[in-house]
């Protein structure tokens, strides 16, 4: 009995070394360890550095996208829940994406007003205004505005639905998480952003219609004609197609954000940011590379 | 799910509203392009066509009718440019329309202008291809107008040198514009040419008062008289001509005659001869005392 105490009051007082002692026991185990996994890494060719976590960000999204492209086109068909995600995000979408547009139409006609006032060039403003909407800011405001409004949130509900195991639930009960989760809204996000597109452009030139309005006087028909006529097949049809892989991008961005993301409640806030930041990126990557294939094959 | 169903509708009428929208923008550029109307094609070739695009306007009398369709390079001096006009503005461009390149303004686009040719030739059909009018180069305009300028300069600086002999009253210009003294010169000129002129005219309206009152019939009368009389007179001219070339009369016997000739260069020599006697006959004469007083005299 005696000696059970004793050994008892010897662990406690172990226990108690090893409270005192354990900050620097634990610091020196952790670098042990480190410097063990460093060196096992590279024995292993195991990644720890940023570039191939990168490289490993690539191959996942890789795979990530292949599995979309595989499930989307193979029955069965989530008919509504595309629907309801493309009300969403569409519809729900229009009044910002409006407002967005118009403050951009009448600013950009705003400012743009002195600087062709100054060459004398007043009445090309309509023109010019036109080409710069339809070609390039209507498509990139109108993307970033859905990254943050629409990747954000399906980053968030995917990684939320991760967190409480959701995800996991579907996958028991035999749904396809994936294709009632990821497909669905990436197929939304990719239908429904150029249609956004199109609604801000038309919001968009009557903005600048407006600002054209504000100190000269333009009349709505020489308004609209001076626009047809400046615009070509060239500057819309191209401007569309691009918006497609824009709101591609934001949804695929969002959903791996979101699929992928830590288990916790700040890993909802993580993937709801990084989604955000790495669609409005992938958007302004895709717009370059858009230009380029564009301005190749008009020349 | 009367919600659900709400929120369908919603988006279907969002969806086809954006669609439309885009269908319609579509149709209004293409509208401008042409491409949803009947449309022929004409080309032509240029030399230069200085900066033309594809998709540029094509005006007909200052108004829109069709679009630069093709611009190719055909060889290192020609450029090919195929152009699409609307069909309706056929009716008035003839087969001699000949197309030449403008621009919209000093930094506007370049446009192809048709001009419609003459209304007696046959109507353009598709596939023409048209007379060009070489562009005008702004470099080459700026090239001839420096020659011109520097022209220009040369003469204005003759002209004042002109102008400054002018002034100083040197020259015939110079006199005629500055001195007093040449005026008046022209000006009594001018008062006596004046006097002359009215002596003239007298003279002249003497003159055809005097042609009126002869009459030609009168004129003619007596020139058909001459003419008979000259007429006889060479018929007898003739006659007498004959008589002398048959050596009949005297005139004819000297001119045909031989031996008349011949005794006349006999008489000649005898004469001479006689002569020559003669003055012998009077020198030995004078000698003589007889004559002796005519002698003298004639020594005096």
């Amino acid at each position: 009995m005696e000696k059970r105490i004793s050994n008892k009051s010897q662990e406690i007082q172990n226990l108690n070394k090893k409270d005192v002692e354990s900050p620097n026991h634990a610091d020196a185990n952790k670098k042990d360890k480190i410097v063990e996994r460093r060196q096992t890494a590279r024995e292993a060719d195991k990644p720890d550095t940023t570039l191939d976590k990168f490289f490993i960000e690539v191959a996942l999204v890789t795979l990530f996208t292949l599995r979309f492209f595989k499930e989307v086109f193979r029955p069965r068909f989530e008919v509504n829940e595309t629907l309801k995600q493309s009300f969403l995000m569409g519809y729900a979408s229009l009044p910002l994406v409006a407002i967005t547009g118009f403050i951009i139409g009448l600013v950009l006609t705003i400012q743009t007003r002195p600087t062709l006032a100054g060459l004398g060039a007043e009445s090309w403003l309509p023109a010019m205004v036109a080409v710069s909407i339809i070609r390039e800011i209507g498509p990139v405001i109108t993307a970033l505005i859905f990254a943050g409004k629409v990747g954000s949130g399906i980053g968030a509900e995917l990684a939320s639905m991760n967190v409480t195991q959701q995800i996991d639930a579907m996958k028991v009960s035999g749904t396809n998480p994936f294709k009632f989760l990821v497909v669905t809204r990436i197929l939304a996000a990719t239908l429904m952003l150029p249609l956004l597109v199109i609604f801000a452009d038309m919001v968009g030139l009557l903005g600048s219609f407006v600002g054209c309005n504000l100190e000269g006087n333009v009349s709505t028909q020489l308004f609209f004609v001076q626009i047809i006529e400046s615009l070509d097949f060239e500057d819309l049809v191209p401007a569309v197609i691009k918006t497609f892989f824009f709101g591609f991008a934001v949804g695929l961005v969002g959903c791996y954000k979101g699929y992928n993301s830590d288990k916790g409640t700040e890993g909802v806030g993580q993937a709801a940011n990084s989604a955000v930041v790495f669609a409005s990126l992938m958007v302004f990557v895709i717009d370059m590379i858009a230009v380029q294939i564009t301005s190749m094959l008009q020349s | 799910m009367k919600r659900y169903i709400g929120s369908k509708i919603r988006l279907g009428l969002f969806i086809s509203i954006g669609i439309a929208a885009f269908i319609i923008g579509i149709y209004l550029i293409g509208q401008r392009q042409n491409l949803f109307r009947s449309t022929f094609r004409i080309s032509g070739v240029f030399r230069d066509v200085a900066g033309l695009q594809a998709g540029n306007m094509v005006r007909l009398s200052g108004v829109n009718v069709g679009t630069v369709d093709i611009v190719s390079i055909v060889s290192d001096t020609s450029v090919n440019v195929q152009l699409v006009i609307d069909e309706r503005a056929r009716k008035f461009i003839r087969k001699d329309a000949i197309i030449s390149i403008g621009s919209e303004g000093l930094m506007g686009n370049k446009l192809l202008i048709i001009t419609p040719g003459t209304g007696n030739k046959k109507l353009i059909e598709d596939g023409n291809i048209v007379q060009t009018n070489q562009p005008v180069n702004l470099d080459d305009v700026f090239l001839s107008l420096k020659t011109t300028i520097d022209n220009t300069s040369k003469i204005i600086s003759n002209l004042s040198l002109i102008a400054a002999s002018v002034q100083s009253g040197h020259g015939t210009i110079g006199r005629l514009i500055m001195d007093q003294s040449l005026a008046q010169n022209i000006d009594s000129t001018i008062v006596n040419l004046r006097q002359g002129s009215d002596g003239f005219k007298f003279l002249v309206d003497d003159v055809t008062e005097g042609f009126a009152q002869i009459n030609i019939k009168d004129i003619l009368l007596s020139l058909k008289t001459t003419m008979d009389n000259t007429s006889r007179i060479t018929g007898d001219l003739a006659l007498l001509v004959r008589h002398v070339q048959s050596g009949e009369g005297t005139i004819g016997k000297l001119l045909t005659d031989d031996s008349l000739s011949l005794n006349i260069d006999s008489t000649v020599i005898y004469l001479k001869e006689g002569t020559q006697s003669f003055k012998t006959l009077m020198d030995r004469s004078q000698e003589s005392w007889l004559m002796w007083g005519s002698k003298k005299k004639t020594n005096e």
